[in-house]
């Protein structure tokens, strides 16, 4: 079994926990963590394709998509984050929720 | 042996992963997630990406964390206090208070474990051979750069990057939008800790360096622009915690200039290029190693300089909008 059978196996694991807690958990800060997991999930799994066939170097589309990807991840992150404090102040909600 | 090292890392992501999702308090939560995005950089180095480990560490792991913490100050601690009594553990167990009816959370874990098993079959399947690392190989000595991973982000696919350093900028924008206001206001009382203040003096120049010399290795190992530019983030950060408020001194069109410099130079530039008779975005070879760099430096500064104004909103979004006033 090599690394990036390892990795790329759990990067599933990783998409399929954070997919869960979308899902599961309903504070905004969880949410917006799961969706992070997912994406650290995905990444994983693109990271560890490109070192299968590494010849002098791993494939370095899949690394510099990934760098992109995170910047643009932490960004969508943060203007999540933004959201869920400004919805916090004007509302004093905390999570979705059906009952009130 | 290293087989054993690299099990042991992925089951400590997915146990961070999972424990993250668990915790009944968020603070844990917050603090579980930068030691999943730790444990993810360390299993990007056993991969070989360095260039990848620096930037979840950095950016992902770093200058999220910052921003959550941040947060922390907005919402209550207990995930679980609107139910009541915190030391419930059936509540906890369901993550977050807000325990799923059996119907749905059976049917959530049949489909997850479904999906599961058709991700693992698909990436047990896939086929080897294809991939770019032969095509990107060849062209590295007409590139201009010794990295591979460089210049695939600042030359094969300069659109890319770009277009990226666009989102970060649409990021700030939309934060400014919910903030309701694009006024940068000096820190309150926090920052009069003599002490905090000296060691945020002697690391500044430390930072600033360590930057740069990650924006220059970036040419021929791992590092370059989004790197650098979070380390001059954290210059920006660290001063203004030490009431050295940098966004709120400098003019209005001054803080719209460095904002810009960076979508803008590399657009101009890619338009030159076309001026020129290439395509977008096609460096000279015979010059492209030094616009890379120019390209690069312009762009750390305007990333630098957006993660700086992004925490500083961030940071006076839970003061009361007309409790200070405007330096602009």
């Amino acid at each position: 079994m090599e690394t990036y059978q390892i990795y790329s196996l759990t990067s599933a694991v990783l998409f399929v926990i954070g997919l869960a807690g979308v899902f599961a958990s309903g504070h905004f800060i969880k949410k917006i963590i799961a969706t992070n997991i997912m994406g650290g999930g995905v990444f994983l799994c693109l990271v560890s394709f490109s070192g299968r066939d590494a010849l002098a170097f791993a494939d370095p589309v899949p690394h510099a998509l990934v760098i992109t990807g995170i910047v643009v991840a932490v960004s969508s992150a943060a203007f999540a984050l933004s959201l869920a404090r400004r919805i916090k102040q004007l509302t004093g909600k905390e999570s979705f929720s059906n009952d009130k | 042996m290293s087989v054993l090292i690299d099990i042991i890392l992925a089951i400590l992501a997915v146990y961070l992963a999972i424990q993250c999702l668990l915790a009944p308090r968020l603070p844990q939560t917050m603090f579980l997630f930068f030691a999943f995005g730790l444990a993810l950089a360390l299993a990007w180095v056993r991969l070989g990406a360095v260039d990848v480990a620096i930037a979840e560490a950095a950016i992902a792991a770093g200058f999220l964390g910052v921003l959550m913490i941040d947060a922390l100050r907005d919402f209550s601690h207990a995930l679980n206090k609107r139910q009541g009594n915190p030391t419930d553990n059936q509540k906890t167990l369901s993550g977050n208070g807000t325990k799923l009816p059996w119907l749905p959370g059976v049917a959530l874990g049949l489909g997850l474990g479904l999906f599961l098993l058709i991700a693992l079959e698909a990436i047990w399947k896939m086929p080897d051979g294809g991939g770019l690392t032969v095509l990107a190989g060849e062209m590295l000595p007409v590139s201009g750069v010794g990295n591979p991973v460089t210049a695939v982000l600042l030359n094969y696919r300069g659109y890319d990057t770009w277009l990226e350093i666009g989102v970060i900028l649409m990021a700030l924008l939309a934060i400014v939008a919910t903030g309701g206001t694009e006024v940068y206001r000096r820190p309150g009382m926090a920052a009069r800790d003599p002490l905090l203040r000296q060691v945020i003096l002697f690391f500044t120049p430390i930072l600033f360096l360590f930057g740069a010399f990650l924006l220059y290795a970036g040419k021929a190992a791992p590092g370059g622009a989004f790197q650098a530019a979070v380390l001059w983030g954290a210059m920006g950060i660290l001063l203004h915690l030490g009431g050295w408020p940098v966004f709120a001194v400098i003019p209005r069109w001054l803080r719209q200039l460095i904002l810009a410099l960076g979508l803008g130079a590399f657009l101009l530039m890619g338009f030159l290029f076309m001026a020129g008779g290439g395509a977008l975005f096609e460096y000279p070879p015979a010059h492209a190693g030094v616009l890379i760099l120019i390209v690069e430096t312009l762009a750390a500064i305007s990333i630098a300089a957006a993660l700086t104004a992004i925490y500083t909103l961030f940071n006076q979004m839970n003061e009361e909008p007309d409790q200070a006033d405007s330096t602009n």
